[in-house]
C-alpha cells in the first residue's frame, strides 16, 4: 500500500498553465512547484499559453525545490482553411455539454461572439534535448500570426518537432481541445481517426492527452479518446490541464475568462474550471479510474505511460538557465569575428593615449585589475560590442551618455562608452563587475528619447535580426487595471468604471479596500458603497497577475546567430523582435544585454543645441564645456532649477538651496542624497551641518577619514560601504561588494553582522566595530551607487549650464520634448521669469516645434530675471490640441500666407483646427487683430468674424464651389461680431494650447487675491518663520513620495505668476484638504512658513480651497463671505491609519507613497469658471 | 422520455457515490453509475462566501424489480439531494 501511494505521488503533471498564461492562469510558477513538491511529485511541467514567459522562473523554482522541470507551450492551433471548410461548426451545446449551465434544454437560439469557441490548441513539450526546438517553434508561432494572435499549423509543428537526426525533439499532446479531441467529443469518429493519423505521420512525438474536469460527458469523451489512441497504437497520457493552484481559484479564472473575451461574466462565457487545479496523485488516480471505466489494470497502464512520457521531457536546469552554474556559466556572447581578448586590450591601450592617461600609473594599475576580471569572466567581446554600439549611435548624431554602475569602470571610459573618468571621482568597478558577483554586468546608456528606436534599428541592422532581441516586461494588475477588468466583467457601464478606476492612486490591487477606508479623498467619494464591494473584492484577487507583455523601455540583448535557440522571440507593438523573457530571466538565461534608455532630457538638449546653432550660429559642444562655471552654480544655489535634469522637483529645489553646490562633486552628493533611503536615515541633516561648518565631521575611526571625508563623515555611497568593509576587514573590494549586496536580504543581515564583528574585531576595538556596523546596517542597503550619481550629474550640470547661458533655446527643447515633471505652462512661466518673451501662434512665423526668435539685443547679466532678454519663444503649430501631423506639415510648408483664405486654401486645415488657430490668435498678425476692449468695433475685423468666415468657407467647400476665394462665399461684414475679451483669449489658450500665452491665468484673480491679502511667491523670502499666511496659484505638481516618518505626505507646488510656492500637506490635515488638493486646478491655501535654508521657504499647509469657487462666492456674496469661509478652522484628525510598511532598520514608508502621477486634476478644466457676465461663447458661427 | 421532478430525496453514499436512495417512499438501490459531473455555481449572482458546487449523477437504480435511469443532484453548499429527472 505504501508503495502504491508513493507511486501515486509521483504523478507528473504535463499540462500546467501558470499566471504567465495571460488572463488565463492564476498561479505563479514557484507556487505550483512548491505544491508539487509538497505532494511528493518528482516532475512538473509548465505549459503556458502561447509563450515561454514563465519558463525560466519555473526551471529555477524546480531547481531550488529539487523537482525535475519540464517545459512546454500550449499553442493555438490553426487547422488550416481546407480543414475548416471540411469540418462543419457544430452547435455549441454539443461541444460544451450542458455540464456548465446545468440545463441542456435551455440552450439554442443565437450565439454571441463570445460563445464561438476559442480556437483549438495543442501542447508542445520540449524533450530533454529539444529546448532549442521549442524556443524556435514558439518564435515561429508568433511570427506566423497577427501580433497578439500567435498560431501554429501542422506543418510548423512538424518542421520543429525533430532534430537533424530525424528523432523527435518535441512531444506534442493532443488533448480535448485539439482538433482530434473535438472530433471525438462531437462523435465524428472517422474524422478523428483521420486527423490523428495525419498528426502521427507528420510528428513522430505525438501523444494523445486525456483530461477530465468532471464536466458533462467529459469522462465519456476521454474514454473514447483512449479507445481511439489504443486502436491506433498512439501513446496516451493523463493530465489535468491545470489552471489553478487551489479549487477555489476558479472564480478568479472566471473573471479572467470574461476579461480575456471582453464580455460580462455569464455562464455562457466562462470556462468550467473548478476542477482544473493542481490535483495530487490520488485524485489523478481517481480520474484515471473514471476514464478507464473502473478497469484497474488499464488505469495503472495509463498512469505508467504518463510517467514514461514525462521521463523523455525532463530538462537539465542548467541547460535552460545557465546562471545556475555561477562558477562557469555558459554565456551567450555577441558574435565576434576575431579573438576578443587582444582586441579589447588594444582598444584600451589606445584609450589610455586618447584620454591622456598613458603615463598615469594609477590608470594602468586599475586597467590591469579590470581586464583581469573581464577576461576571467570571458566578457571581452561584450565590451567591444557595446563600444561598437555607442560609437555607432554617436556617429548617427545622437546624444549618448553612460548611466548606472557602468560609469565606475575605467574600461568603459577608455572605450568611450561613457564620459565619466572613475579615477576622478573615486568610483569603483566592483560595484559594476566583480569576481564574486552572481549575474552579468549590464551597461546602461541614455540616448535621446526621440531617437531611441533609431538606435534599436541600427543595432538590429548591424548585428542581424537573428542575433538581437529587445527585452520584454510583464505589466501586472494593479488597482486601476484590476478595477477596469473586473468592472467590465461585472457589467458596469464603461464611464462609471473609468471614474472609479481614476479615483484610486497608483496602488497595488490588493490595497483597494484598505485605501478606500484609509484615504480621506476616497472615504468621502461614495465609492465604499456596498454595491461595489464585490467588484473591489474580486479586483483585489487579481493583484499582481500578469496582464500583458510589453517592450521593456531599454533592454536590448546582443548575441550571436544561436540566440533563437535560447529564447523565444515575438514581435513588439512596433515590430521589433522581443524576447519573451523579462530582464531577470534574460540574465539568468546567460544572455548579455545593453540598456539603451531613451531620455527626454537628452532630446531636449540636442534640440536646444540645434536652436542655438540656427539662431545664433554658435556650435556648442556640451561635452567640452567647463564643469566649474560659476554662473551656473550660482543659478542652482538660487534654486532656479525648474526645467533642469534631476534637480527641478520641489524637494530638490529645497535641497540645492540648502546644500549650495559649487562643484560637480557636490552635485553627485546632492543627487545621491535625494533618495528615500538617505532622507529616511537622517543623513541629510548631519551632512549639511558639517558642510556648512555648524558641526565637525565625525569619523568612527581615523582610518575611515579617507573614504568618508568627501561626504563629511556621512555614508552616502555604496562605494563608501565597500571601502569601509575593505579597510576594516582586509577583504577585497569584490568580496566587499558581495557582502554589501547581502545586506539587502534581512535574513542574511544577522550572518553578515556576525562575520563583520568577528573580522573587524581582529583589527579594531569593540566600540568602533559596533559603531561602524550600525552605520553600515542603517545606510548600507539604502545608499546610492556613486557611479550612478556621477553619470547623472553630468547631464544635470549640462542642462543647468544650458539654462543659464542659452535659456530660450534650452526651454525650446524642454517645451518640445517635455522631459520633466511640470506641465508646459509652468515651463513657459519660468521662461517668462527669466526674461524670455513668449510669442503667440502666428501662421506665418510658427514652426513644427517650439522655436527661438530674436526679439531685441541680448544682455550680459547676472540678474536671473534678465538672462533671457532679447530672445523669444514662439508657440508652434504642434501645440494645438487635435491637430494632425499632416496638417502641421502642410501649414509649415505653405508659409507665408497672405490671408486667411489663402491659409485655408493651401494649408487645408480641418474646420475645428482652423477655428482653434483663429481663437488663439494665429491670424492676428496677418489681419491686424487684437483681443480686448472695446469689444464692438464696427468696420474692423475681429477673431469672431474670421471664425464665421471659416464656417462660410467650409460650407462653400461642401457645396462644391471650386477654386475658393473670399469673393465666392457668403460675405462676412467686418465687425459684425464682437471681439474676444482678454479673459476669453487666455481661456482659449489654455483650452487649446494648454499654456497661457498672452497673460498669466492667475492675473484674472489679482483683485480677489489682493483683497484677501494673499502672499505672492516673490515675497515669501521676506516672511518670518512660523508666520501663517495665505497663498494661491495654479497647481503645477502634486507628489506623494516616500518620506521618513512613514506618513503619506502630499507635496503640492502652486504657481502664482511670480514663482513657485511649495506646500506640504501632512496626514493630520488631509481629511479636510485631500479632496480639494487632488480635485482642483487653482488653489488658495493657508499655511505656516518654514524657513528651510537661506533661500528656501516652504509652507506647512493647514487648509485649502478651490480658487474658482472662492471667486464665485466673492462675486455673488462679497468679500465678507469669502473671509468667513477662510477663517474656518477644521479640527485636525489622526490622519491615515498607520499601516506604514516598516523595514528592519526602522525605515518606514507609507503604502500610499507613490512615484507615479497622483490622481486628480492636472490640466485646466475645459470651463474655467471665471467668465465675465453674458459673454457670448466662441462657437458663434452663423448657421 | 424523461420527466423532471426536482424533489428532495434521502441518499446513502459510499466512496463518494450514491448507493441507495428513498424517493416517494420507495427505496432504490443503485446498480450502476452511468455518468457523473460537476457544475460550479454562478457565484457572481450570490453573496455567499462559498457558493459551493453541484454534483450530478446519472445512474441506473432499481426499486424491487423495476429498473430505471435517474438523475440526482447534490448541492455542497446546502448539503441537500434532489431527484432531478427520471427515465422510467
Amino acid at each position: 500500500m505504501a508503495d502504491s501511494i508513493s507511486r501515486l505521488g509521483t504523478f507528473p503533471h504535463l499540462h500546467v498553465a501558470s499566471a504567465y498564461s495571460l488572463r488565463y492562469g492564476t498561479a505563479f510558477p514557484a507556487a505550483l512547484v512548491e505544491r508539487a513538491r509538497a505532494y511528493g511529485m518528482e516532475t512538473l511541467a509548465l505549459t503556458d499559453r502561447d509563450g515561454l514567459y514563465g519558463a525560466i522562473k519555473h526551471v529555477q523554482a524546480c531547481h531550488k525545490a529539487g523537482v525535475r522541470p519540464i517545459v512546454g507551450a500550449d499553442l493555438t492551433f490553426d487547422p488550416g482553411e481546407e480543414a475548416s471548410r471540411r469540418i462543419p461548426a457544430p452547435p455549441v451545446s454539443d461541444r460544451l455539454g450542458p455540464g456548465w449551465a446545468g440545463e441542456p434544454s435551455r440552450r439554442g437560439g443565437r450565439r454571441t461572439a463570445a460563445e464561438i469557441p476559442e480556437p483549438p490548441r495543442v501542447v508542445a513539450l520540449a524533450r530533454a534535448d529539444g529546448w532549442g526546438n521549442l524556443c524556435r517553434l514558439v518564435t515561429a508561432a508568433h511570427h506566423a500570426g497577427e501580433r497578439g494572435e500567435p498560431r501554429v499549423t501542422l506543418a510548423m509543428v512538424a518542421e520543429h518537432a525533430t532534430g537533424p537526426d530525424g528523432l523527435p525533439r518535441l512531444t506534442v499532446l493532443l488533448g480535448p481541445r485539439s482538433d482530434v479531441g473535438r472530433a471525438v467529443a462531437e462523435r465524428r469518429d472517422d474524422e478523428a481517426r483521420w486527423l490523428l493519423d495525419a498528426w502521427r505521420s507528420a510528428v513522430p512525438g505525438v501523444v494523445v492527452e486525456l483530461t477530465d474536469h468532471y464536466g458533462y460527458r467529459e469522462a465519456n469523451a476521454a474514454t473514447r479518446m483512449l479507445g481511439l489512441a489504443e486502436s491506433m497504437g498512439v501513446p496516451v497520457v493523463l493530465t489535468n490541464a491545470v489552471r489553478h493552484l487551489d479549487p477555489a481559484d476558479y472564480r478568479i479564472g472566471n473573471v479572467l475568462d470574461a476579461a480575456r473575451k471582453l464580455v460580462p461574466l455569464d455562464a455562457r462565457h466562462v470556462e468550467p474550471s473548478s476542477h482544473a487545479y493542481l490535483k495530487d496523485g490520488a485524485e489523478m488516480a481517481r480520474i484515471a479510474h473514471r476514464i478507464c471505466g473502473g478497469d484497474q489494470a488499464r488505469a495503472a497502464r495509463l498512469l505508467a505511460h504518463t510517467r514514461e512520457q514525462a521521463e523523455r521531457c525532463v530538462l537539465t536546469p542548467v541547460d535552460v538557465v545557465p546562471l545556475i552554474d555561477n562558477e562557469r556559466p555558459k554565456l551567450h556572447l555577441p558574435g565576434m569575428g576575431s579573438d576578443p581578448i587582444p582586441l579589447l586590450r588594444h582598444r584600451c591601450e589606445d584609450g589610455l593615449h586618447d584620454r591622456g592617461l598613458a603615463r598615469s600609473r594609477d590608470a594602468r594599475a586599475r586597467l590591469a585589475d579590470e581586464l583581469r576580471i573581464i577576461e576571467k569572466k570571458e566578457l571581452s567581446g561584450y565590451f567591444i560590442a557595446v563600444a561598437g554600439i555607442t560609437d555607432m549611435i554617436r556617429t548617427m548624431g545622437i546624444r549618448c551618455a553612460i548611466r548606472g554602475s557602468g560609469a565606475g569602470s575605467l574600461v568603459n571610459y577608455l572605450l568611450k562608452i561613457g564620459e565619466v573618468n572613475p579615477l576622478d571621482h573615486g568610483l569603483l568597478m566592483e560595484r559594476f563587475l566583480s569576481e564574486g558577483r552572481i549575474g552579468l554586468p549590464d551597461i546602461d546608456v541614455d540616448v535621446e528619447s526621440a531617437r531611441r528606436l533609431d538606435c534599436y534599428q541600427a543595432i538590429l541592422d548591424r548585428y542581424g535580426a537573428d542575433s538581437v532581441a529587445c527585452v520584454s516586461m510583464m505589466e501586472t494588475y494593479r488597482a486601476r487595471s484590476a478595477i477596469r477588468d473586473v468592472g467590465a466583467a461585472m457589467g458596469l457601464p464603461p464611464h462609471e468604471i473609468d471614474t472609479i478606476a481614476k479615483a484610486f492612486p497608483h496602488v497595488r490591487a490588493r490595497q483597494i479596500r484598505t485605501a478606500l477606508s484609509d484615504l480621506p479623498e476616497l472615504r468621502g467619494s461614495g465609492l465604499n458603497d456596498r454595491a461595489l464591494d464585490s467588484v473591489f473584492q474580486l479586483a483585489e484577487r487579481l493583484d499582481g497577475l500578469p496582464r500583458h507583455v510589453a517592450l521593456h523601455p531599454c533592454g536590448v540583448i546582443v548575441g550571436n546567430r544561436g540566440l533563437r535557440e535560447r529564447t523565444p522571440v515575438e514581435r513588439s507593438l512596433l515590430g521589433f523582435p522581443m524576447s519573451q523573457y523579462d530582464k531577470d530571466d534574460v540574465e539568468d538565461a546567460g544572455l548579455l544585454k545593453l540598456d539603451v534608455l531613451g531620455v527626454r532630457m537628452q532630446s531636449a538638449m540636442a534640440y536646444a543645441l540645434s536652436e542655438i546653432k540656427r539662431v545664433d550660429d554658435l556650435d556648442v559642444a556640451l561635452e567640452e564645456i567647463p564643469r566649474d562655471d560659476v554662473a551656473t552654480y550660482e543659478m542652482i544655489r538660487a534654486s532656479r532649477t525648474l526645467g533642469c535634469f534631476q534637480i527641478e522637483s520641489p524637494g530638490q529645489r529645497e535641497l540645492v538651496a540648502k546644500m549650495e553646490p559649487r562643484t560637480i562633486d557636490d552635485l553627485i552628493v546632492d543627487i545621491s542624497l535625494f533618495r528615500p533611503g538617505p532622507v529616511n536615515s537622517d543623513m541629510v541633516t548631519p551632512y549639511l551641518e558639517a558642510r556648512h561648518g555648524f558641526r565637525r565631521a565625525v569619523f568612527a575611526h581615523e582610518d575611515l577619514r579617507k573614504p568618508l571625508a568627501e561626504t563629511e563623515g556621512v555614508v552616502v555611497f555604496h562605494e563608501q560601504i565597500l571601502k569601509i568593509i575593505h579597510i576594516m576587514t582586509g577583504e577585497t573590494l569584490s568580496e566587499a561588494e558581495k557582502i554589501r549586496r547581502s545586506l539587502d536580504d534581512p535574513g542574511r543581515r544577522a550572518l553578515v553582522r556576525e562575520w563583520f564583528v568577528e573580522r573587524a574585531g581582529r583589527r579594531y576595538d569593540q566600540a568602533t566595530v559596533d559603531q561602524v556596523w550600525q552605520v553600515i546596517d542603517a545606510f548600507g542597503a539604502f545608499g546610492f551607487c556613486k557611479a550612478h550619481a556621477a553619470a547623472f550629474a553630468i547631464p544635470t550640470y549640462q542642462s543647468a549650464w544650458l539654462k543659464r547661458h542659452h535659456v530660450a533655446a534650452f526651454f525650446a527643447g524642454v517645451l518640445t520634448h517635455e522631459p520633466g515633471m511640470y506641465p508646459n505652462r509652468v515651463i513657459l512661466d519660468e521662461a517668462r521669469l527669466c526674461g524670455v518673451d513668449i510669442l503667440p501662434l502666428d501662421v506665418n512665423r510658427s514652426g513644427r516645434t517650439w522655436h527661438v526668435e530674436r526679439s531685441g539685443p541680448s544682455e550680459e547679466t547676472d540678474d536671473l530675471s534678465r538672462i533671457g532678454a532679447g530672445y523669444a519663444l514662439r508657440v508652434p503649430f504642434s501645440a494645438i490640441k487635435g491637430i494632425s501631423e499632416a496638417e502641421v506639415e502642410r501649414m509649415v510648408q505653405g508659409r507665408p500666407y497672405s490671408s486667411m483664405a489663402d491659409f485655408w486654401e493651401r494649408a487645408r486645415p480641418s474646420r475645428p483646427v482652423a477655428e482653434k488657430i483663429v481663437e488663439v490668435g494665429g491670424l492676428d498678425a496677418l489681419h491686424g487683430l487684437r483681443p480686448g476692449e472695446p469689444r464692438w468695433r464696427p468696420g474692423e475685423l475681429t477673431r469672431r468674424d474670421l471664425i464665421a468666415t471659416i464656417g462660410a468657407l467650409d460650407r462653400a467647400a461642401l457645396a462644391g464651389v471650386a477654386q475658393l476665394s473670399l469673393g465666392f462665399v457668403e460675405p462676412i461684414n467686418p465687425g459684425e461680431l464682437p471681439e474676444m475679451t482678454e479673459a476669453e483669449a487666455v481661456r482659449s489658450e489654455l483650452a487649446i494650447l494648454g499654456v497661457d500665452v498672452s497673460r498669466h491665468v492667475i492675473s484674472f484673480y489679482e483683485e480677489l487675491l489682493a483683497a484677501l491679502g494673499v502672499t505672492r511667491s516673490r515675497d515669501l523670502l521676506r516672511c518670518r518663520n512660523g508666520a501663517e499666511i495665505l497663498v494661491a496659484g495654479v497647481k503645477v505638481a502634486t507628489q506623494t513620495p516616500a518620506v521618513r516618518s512613514g506618513q503619506r505626505v502630499i507635496f503640492t507646488t502652486l504657481d502664482d505668476a511670480t514663482g513657485p510656492v511649495d506646500l506640504t500637506f501632512f496626514e493630520s490635515v488631509q481629511a479636510h484638504t485631500a479632496a480639494t488638493v487632488f480635485g482642483s486646478w487653482m488653489l488658495v491655501a493657508r499655511g505656516v512658513v518654514r524657513r528651510t535654508g537661506r533661500r528656501a521657504v516652504s509652507l506647512r499647509a493647514v487648509h485649502c480651497w478651490d480658487l474658482t469657487a472662492l471667486d464665485r462666492l466673492w462675486r455673488a456674496e462679497g468679500l465678507e463671505s469669502v473671509q468667513k469661509l477662510l477663517s474656518e478652522r477644521p479640527t485636525e484628525t489622526r490622519g491615515i491609519p498607520s499601516r506604514a510598511i516598516e523595514y528592519p532598520n526602522g525605515y518606514r514608508i507609507s503604502p500610499y507613497s507613490d512615484i507615479g502621477p497622483t490622481p486628480g486634476v492636472h490640466h485646466p478644466p475645459s470651463n474655467l469658471s471665471h467668465t465675465s457676465q453674458g459673454s457670448p461663447t466662441l462657437t458663434l458661427t452663423p448657421t | 422520455m424523461s420527466r423532471l421532478y426536482g424533489e428532495p430525496i434521502e441518499v446513502w453514499v459510499r466512496d463518494g457515490d450514491p448507493v441507495q436512495f428513498v424517493w416517494r417512499d420507495r427505496l432504490y438501490s443503485v446498480r450502476q453509475v452511468l455518468d457523473q459531473w460537476v457544475v460550479a455555481r454562478e457565484w457572481w449572482k450570490t453573496s455567499d462566501t462559498d457558493p459551493g458546487e453541484r454534483r450530478f449523477w446519472r445512474l441506473e437504480a432499481a426499486a424491487g424489480r423495476e429498473i430505471g435511469t435517474y438523475e440526482l443532484r447534490y448541492d455542497t453548499a446546502s448539503d441537500a439531494w434532489l431527484m432531478l429527472r427520471a427515465w422510467d
